[in-house]
């Protein structure tokens, strides 16, 4: 019967509200009622829509205090912990000093309110973990890092994971924009329920790593909820870990080249090595083994030794280019291109390994900003 | 079991020469043998092919030469053909660009039925070379001479020198190249025994990239 009653105020809340405007604190009550019947889906959604009422019809700061402590223990006991926890910090951000009462709530939530307490982020935006308020009348948009601190991660491999919490359902866009303001990437655009995890992979829109600076992720109402028209921004400081990249090879050293045109002297030097061994080639039997008839034939050998020098000498006669000369130069300019080809695909290789360390600032919210 | 030695030796050592900064090169040799064999009043002239095959492995200064190579001498009128062996096992130091010095043993047996005569000499080369194009072609001359040696047929304690000269050029890409080269040995032993080897020969080299 109990569940009758809910799931039929759930339906004329849903039916109705357009025909007759329900109070926040009439929803309020239903959720609070819907909780201590244990009817927790029901519960959840009553309270979800009293937080979302704007205008006249909004709760005031004590009862969205007590609607978002009700949301917690709903959605704990619901089994949506993160929903529930989403629910405490926001509660947190709201009143910091705010207690569940023991004697309504059981130890499970009380636990989770000290969980929520001792993670939640300084509400100012300190540099573990910001958080920033925005809107009216105590309810609370929040974006923050996941986990706080620096964070380090490898570009297209791992990801910085923000998250952004939102009292009532609303439509939002959060884009990153570089350090000369031109957006880098849209993290994300559509409707937020409760709270929503963005991660940037580090990369932008092209597939590159961006340069370190400092960047901006702006969230803002779009869709039907343009005309709010507030803006939340968190400042992130991108930077890269050290990298070892391997130096470039100097060019190669003019001791290496040769000559391309022929020299006197370098004509000279070709011509004495083949003349000489031709020469040894016919008197060495002479020397070795005098007395005894040598081979006509190693005349042969030591004129086309002899031969091989003259063509030698005038191949480098002064003036001349030196073609082998010239590819060895060629090969030796290549060679040393290729090198630093190599080495620059290297250490791009190597920047790519490299982390990118990501600081998130404290985040600012204006209410004036223009859709 | 010379030649099993060598080529175990050869392939052993080509591993090494891919490992910077050795180098190695193989060299395989057609060549013609002219033999002229005194002993006492008795001439002989006997000449051949002979097949060779040669390896240097080489370091910035230090270089191993092996070779070893056998062919056939056929002699003129009722001289008995033989058969030639020859090796060599030589270990080398670069002083210089242009000078490397060898020292070790080379030896040559000739074999005549189940008889057979053979040299050793332990000695010390140098050998010069110059280049005429560079990179490309370069001549050179080698001279040797025994410290020591033996000879057997008559046994006796033998000395000998020898010299080669020739012409190396690169036939093709960075690894092949050519080797036309004259090479004349002696050998004396005692009781007149002399022996004087030439040697015409061509070769293909095959130097693998660094």
């Amino acid at each position: 019967m109990t569940r009758f009653v809910i799931v039929l105020t759930v339906a004329l809340v849903t039916f109705a509200a357009p025909l007759r405007a329900q109070s926040a604190d009439d929803l309020l009550a239903q959720g609070i009622r819907a909780y201590q019947q244990q009817e927790y889906p029901g519960g959840a959604w009553l309270l979800r829509r009293a937080l979302s009422m704007q205008g006249s019809a909004a709760l005031s700061p004590a009862e969205t205090a007590r609607a978002l402590m009700y949301l917690a223990a709903t959605e704990l006991s619901r089994n949506q912990r993160d929903s529930a926890v989403a629910a405490a910090q926001r509660l947190q951000a709201l009143d910091s000093h705010y207690r569940p009462d023991e004697r309504i709530f059981g130890p499970p939530v009380v636990a989770l309110f000290q969980d929520a307490q001792r993670s939640a982020p300084a509400r100012s935006g300190g540099a573990g973990a910001p958080v920033a308020t925005a809107a009216p009348r105590g309810n609370t948009i929040a974006i923050r890092p996941v986990g706080g601190g620096d964070t380090a991660f490898r570009p297209g491999a791992g990801a910085f994971l923000l998250r952004i919490t939102t009292p009532a359902p609303a439509e939002v866009s959060a884009t990153l924009t570089g350090p000369d303001g031109r957006a880098i990437r849209t993290l994300f655009a559509g409707p937020v329920r409760d709270s929503i995890d963005l991660r940037w992979n580090g990369l932008d829109i092209a597939g590159n790593v961006p340069a370190p600076g400092r960047y901006l992720v702006t969230v803002s109402p779009v869709g039907r909820d343009r005309r709010a028209g507030w803006s939340l921004r968190l400042p992130l400081e991108v930077t890269r870990t050290a990298v070892d990249t391997l130096a470039l090879p100097p060019p190669p050293a003019d001791s290496l080249y040769r000559a391309e045109r022929g020299t006197y002297g370098r004509a000279w030097r070709s011509l004495v090595p083949g003349v000489l061994a031709g020469a040894a080639i016919v008197v060495l039997p002479g020397i070795i083994a005098n007395g005894e008839d040598a081979s006509s034939a190693r005349l042969i050998i030591g004129g086309t030794v002899t031969v091989a020098g003259l063509a030698a000498f005038l191949s480098q006669r002064p003036g001349r280019t030196i073609s082998a000369n010239s590819a060895h130069n060629r090969n030796l300019q290549e060679r040393w291109r290729r090198d630093v080809a190599d080495i620059t695909r290297r250490n791009a290789e190597r920047l790519r390994q490299s982390q990118l360390v990501i600081r998130a600032g404290a985040p600012t919210y204006s209410p004036s900003e223009a859709p | 079991m010379i030649r099993y030695a060598l080529a175990a030796a050869v392939v052993a050592a080509a591993p090494l020469a891919a490992q910077s900064p050795l180098r190695m090169s193989f060299w395989g040799t057609a060549s013609q043998e002219i033999v002229q064999s005194r002993i006492g009043g008795v001439r002989e002239r006997l000449s051949g092919t002979m097949l060779s095959g040669e390896g240097v492995l080489g370091g910035e200064r230090i270089a191993l030469r092996l070779r070893y190579g056998q062919g056939t001498l056929k002699g003129e009128g009722a001289i008995e053909p033989r058969e030639l062996v020859e090796g060599e096992v030589l270990l080398g130091y670069r002083a210089a660009s242009w000078l490397t010095l060898w020292a070790g043993p080379n030896a040559r047996a000739y074999t005549a039925g189940d008889a057979d005569q053979r040299w050793l000499f332990w000695s010390g080369r140098a050998t010069l070379r110059g280049t005429l194009l560079p990179g490309r072609m370069q001549s050179f001359v080698e001279l040797w001479k025994s410290a020591s040696g033996s000879v057997t047929r008559p046994d006796g304690a033998a000395s000998g020198r020898g010299a080669e000269a020739g012409l190396e050029m690169r036939l093709s890409g960075q690894t092949v190249w050519g080797r036309l080269a004259y090479r004349v040995e002696q050998g004396l032993g005692d009781g007149d025994l002399r022996d004087v080897v030439e040697t015409l020969a061509f070769s293909i080299a095959y130097v693998p990239p660094r």
